[in-house]
């Protein structure tokens, strides 16, 4: 199992960031993610917008990881929820693959907040779980996809 | 940004520009009221909900409730 967290300071208010983030998908510097569906969205009694999203994604995964893996399969799906709270200031998104789950499990989530010490500031942290099951390369997958998500993340970041 | 669905990419756009002009101008703002989006978004959600099935995409435990208000909370 792999753990990879990070945290990170946009210079700019929370409801630009957010309105930004709702449209990360299409996100030149995440080349990964090729499709976006909404398949359900709603506003829950405590007015917080809840959505669950469909990704598909190409991980672009080494052909010789592929062959190991027996997969000819390079489109993986995720499910993501997220949900914003606009008065307490809170977006949460978690995704976790459906897809590829008898040897791999990918979890992520983020939570972007206005700093606390400048609202025209926000903080985002991002973490990711990733763990390779019943084949003796996990460890090395393991490392290959952290360090793409590392990789996609500090492409974001550089990006904002 | 395409959906999984290639029939249905020309609907999602239609669907998110209505969502991204609803969601920034209104919900943002504290303003719930009279959500724009829902006839746009059924006609979306009949297309999806097909090509899921055609890919046979396991999306479990999800109903396809549609673009709702008051519905009570997510516990996923």
């Amino acid at each position: 199992m792999r753990v990879w967290s990070s945290e990170h300071v946009f210079g700019h208010p929370w409801d630009t960031v957010i309105k930004a983030a709702m449209r990360k998908y299409p996100n030149p510097m995440n080349p990964s993610v090729v499709g976006v569906d909404v398949l359900e969205r709603s506003v829950d009694s405590r007015g917080r917008l809840h959505s669950h999203r469909l990704l598909s994604t190409e991980w672009g995964l080494p052909g010789l990881v592929r062959a190991i893996l027996g997969t000819s399969r390079t489109l993986t799906y995720i499910r993501e929820h997220s949900i914003v709270d606009p008065v307490g200031k809170k977006m949460e998104l978690c995704s976790t693959n459906i897809t590829l789950t008898n040897w791999v499990s990918v979890s992520e989530r983020l939570v972007y907040t206005p700093h606390p010490e400048d609202p025209g500031r926000t903080v985002l942290t991002q973490e990711a779980v990733i763990t390779v099951k019943g084949i003796s390369l996990g460890s090395y997958l393991e490392s290959l996809m952290a360090n793409t998500i590392s990789s996609n993340a500090k492409k974001v970041v550089s990006n904002s | 940004m395409n959906s999984v669905g290639e029939a249905c990419t020309d609907m999602k756009r239609e669907y998110d520009q209505c969502f991204s002009r609803w969601f920034a101008e209104k919900f943002l703002k504290g303003d719930c009221s009279g959500d724009p989006c829902t006839d746009l978004f059924k006609r979306y959600q009949q297309c999806v909900q097909k090509a899921i099935k055609e890919k046979e995409i396991p999306i479990e435990g999800l109903e396809f409730m549609g673009h709702g208000k008051e519905k009570p909370e997510s516990s996923s």
